[in-house]
């Protein structure tokens, strides 16, 4: 199986959409400065995808919470499945094309979207041809055979990386060891050798990265909330795409000011706060813009994200990058919902909710997702128990089949109507 | 006045200082202005009163925010909550059997919503399903409802799938010797009845429980769930009318707040 030479407009279509939306939060006055770098930071990301094969570089494609600070080191060029998948859902609003070329390769549509429109994007040529598909296990199965499929549809290469389920010595010296392999494989296909004074330069920097994203987090816990209601979105955004890279950091900085200043300045993100909400996974890509307007209508703004974006302890070692990539792995927000649930991730939930004064919880459960889906009375139940209610949105992160924005808005209506009648 | 304009029927309620005045039910149409000013008119002039402008109505139910005299609208879920506290202040639990969804709620000591679990993606377990079967039955939903109480025991009815429980239905029917008629309500009672049960495990049960919809209307059914519950549930007189209650009481409410401002 083999597929079409790319389409000229799916990338460029996000690289645009990107374009207008800096030059939008620079004519708009009171816009924040980080939006900007946000935007700036998704079309350079974009553009260097674009122009990778002609600035003689390969483009790795590779799944998420993958170790792409390696990648980022070797100088070659990344590309995020998933999230390009949302990417173009969210800039296009319109997959169609790619889900049915999907289903044309025989994926059935009980499987996750991000990764079977990937595999449609390929097929369709909506999305450049990665040289290399690197892939692992983390976070779940459709991840792991996601890899395999890329590479079956566009005759790559690839690495499977073996990322243990839990966390020991023995584990991570596995896991280490396996990084050891992956780096062995990108210097054999590349040509190059690994720049390790660069890789430590990446590690050191996404400490910083963690550190400032602590300090969002911490910021959030004022009333009014000064993020704006989505913005946990470009938090993991950033991770996801940029980790450890100068224009992360520039972003989370501008960020953590502006925040800093609108909490000093006791400024809210939406004209009135009404409800403090705790987000569970992802909401629909296509209704990013919708949420927006139903959170300033209803003042509704999540304010934490237990498994989105809370790091787990620890700091990283650039003197030793390859075991700190590895225990970076194990410390990513997501790691502690989809990796093996123990008490402490169900007790942080509780811990999060005091904290940060939440009325209510949303959990998007995204139909293809199996795993985490299977949480869903797990966690309404522990906030039961502290008398926080729970809505459970049936929706799917890319498809906009699934759920349609009246359905939703019709939940999200009667669920704030039970918080305020409460 | 509180007005829910459902998918089949739009039911009016007036509410004065002493409780209901009156009522209506009527039958919706394909636009929900006109199927609210049906119900509006019929059940002011069942209560001696003319349509009044000022008439401050609260509107719910599928085609309830199409409504342009409306003040305000609510969700069904509040509503039937809002309303089954005033006519059983008791109740905890609501099972909600409507024309095109169901749904369990769960309402707090002060009659609030407190948290539900809904299903409006099937037929299976709401009244269309069971006019659907009553077709294919060729009786009425009451001689279907008296039938059952017959029953020496209850034929296997898919509770999955409103078409694939349709086609079980005619296998019972045709097969040699045919499915006794009461077993196979009684059956079909059951589908819709595990369906519910489902979201009541989902949400937990607490007691007294009241089931209300046009759904309710049918004993055989509230029969059927009494069994599977262990215990007797409460159905109000006119178990379909409890949402427009509930959206009557806001009404009332949003007057009291209006006019002591």
């Amino acid at each position: 199986m083999t597929a079409e030479k790319r389409r000229e407009n799916s990338v460029d279509a996000i690289i645009k959409a990107c374009r207008l939306m800096t030059r939008m939060n620079q004519a708009t006055p009171g816009a924040r400065q980080s939006d900007v770098l946000y935007y700036r930071m998704l079309e350079g990301y974009y553009r260097r995808l674009l122009q990778a094969h002609d600035d003689g570089k390969l483009i790795a494609a590779h799944t998420d919470f993958f170790p792409v600070e390696v990648v980022y080191a070797m100088d070659i060029v990344p590309m995020h499945t998933e999230v390009t998948t949302w990417m173009m859902t969210l800039f296009t609003g319109d997959n169609e094309e790619i889900l049915s070329a999907s289903a044309e390769l025989g994926l059935a549509p009980e499987i996750c979207t991000p990764h079977r429109g990937l595999a449609g994007a390929f097929v369709t040529g909506a999305v450049p041809h990665p040289d290399i598909m690197l892939w692992s296990n983390l976070v779940c199965d459709n991840t792991a055979k996601s890899g395999e499929l890329i590479m079956d549809v566009t005759g790559s290469d690839g690495f499977f990386l073996d990322h243990p389920f839990k966390r020991s010595d023995e584990e991570v010296k596995y896991l280490v060891e396996g990084l050891g392999d992956m780096v062995s494989f990108l210097e054999q296909r590349s040509g190059t050798e690994m720049d390790w004074g660069r890789l430590s330069e990446i590690v050191e920097r996404m400490n910083r990265q963690i550190e400032l994203i602590r300090e969002i987090n911490e910021l959030r816990k004022a009333v009014p909330t000064p993020f704006s209601p989505l913005g946990f979105m470009q938090l993991l955004t950033v991770d996801y795409l940029c980790p450890g890279q100068p224009e992360a950091i520039e972003y989370l900085e501008a960020l953590r000011g502006e925040l800093d200043e609108s909490v000093k300045a006791g400024r809210g993100t939406v004209s009135r706060e009404r409800f403090r909400l705790m987000s569970f996974f992802l909401p629909p890509m296509h209704m990013l813009g919708f949420l927006d307007r139903i959170a300033e209508e209803f003042g509704a703004v999540s304010v934490t994200e237990p498994f989105f974006t809370f790091w787990g302890e620890g700091r990283l070692d650039p003197r030793k990058p390859l075991e700190s990539v590895a225990q970076k792995s194990y410390m990513i927000p997501e790691m502690r919902m989809f990796g093996p649930l123990d008490e402490r991730a169900i007790d942080s939930i509780v811990d999060c909710a005091g904290q940060y004064r939440i009325d209510g919880a949303v959990f998007w459960a995204n139909v293809g997702c199996r795993h985490t889906c299977a949480t869903i009375k797990l966690f309404k139940d522990v906030l039961e128990d502290i008398d926080v209610p729970m809505l459970t949105v049936d929706c799917d992160v890319v498809d906009p089949t699934v759920a349609s924005e009246e359905e939703v808005r019709d939940k999200l209506e009667q669920f704030f109507e039970l918080l305020g009648d409460r | 006045m509180g007005i829910d304009v459902g998918s089949l029927t739009t039911k009016a309620v007036v509410l004065g200082d002493d409780g209901i005045i009156s009522y209506s039910i009527t039958e919706s149409g394909d636009e929900a202005e006109q199927s609210a000013i049906a119900a509006m008119e019929e059940a002011l002039r069942s209560a001696g009163l003319g349509v009044d402008d000022d008439t401050y109505v609260v509107t719910t139910g599928a085609g309830g925010k199409s409504v342009s005299f409306s003040r305000q609208h609510k969700s069904v879920n509040t509503c039937l909550a809002r309303g089954i506290f005033q006519l059983f202040p008791e109740v905890r639990t609501v099972i909600d059997m409507g024309a095109e969804s169901s749904g369990v709620l769960k309402l707090n000591a002060r009659g609030r919503l407190s948290d539900w679990e809904s299903q409006d993606k099937c037929a299976s377990g709401t009244g269309i399903f069971l006019q659907q079967m009553s077709k294919l039955m060729r009786m009425s939903l009451e001689e279907m409802s008296e039938l059952s109480f017959q029953a020496k025991a209850r034929a296997e009815v898919s509770n999955t799938c409103a078409v694939f429980a349709e086609s079980e239905v005619i296998s019972h029917v045709h097969r040699q010797p045919p499915t006794p008629p009461a077993d196979l309500v009684a059956g079909i009672y059951a589908s819709m009845v595990s369906r519910v049960m489902v979201m009541c495990k989902r949400i937990g049960i607490e007691r007294e429980v009241a089931v209300v919809g046009g759904v309710a209307l049918n004993k055989g059914l509230i029969n059927i769930v009494e069994q599977e519950l262990g215990f007797k549930v409460m159905v109000p007189e006119v178990p379909q009318m409890v949402a427009a209650l509930g959206a009557a009481i806001i009404a009332g409410e949003n007057v009291a707040k209006e006019s002591a401002v």
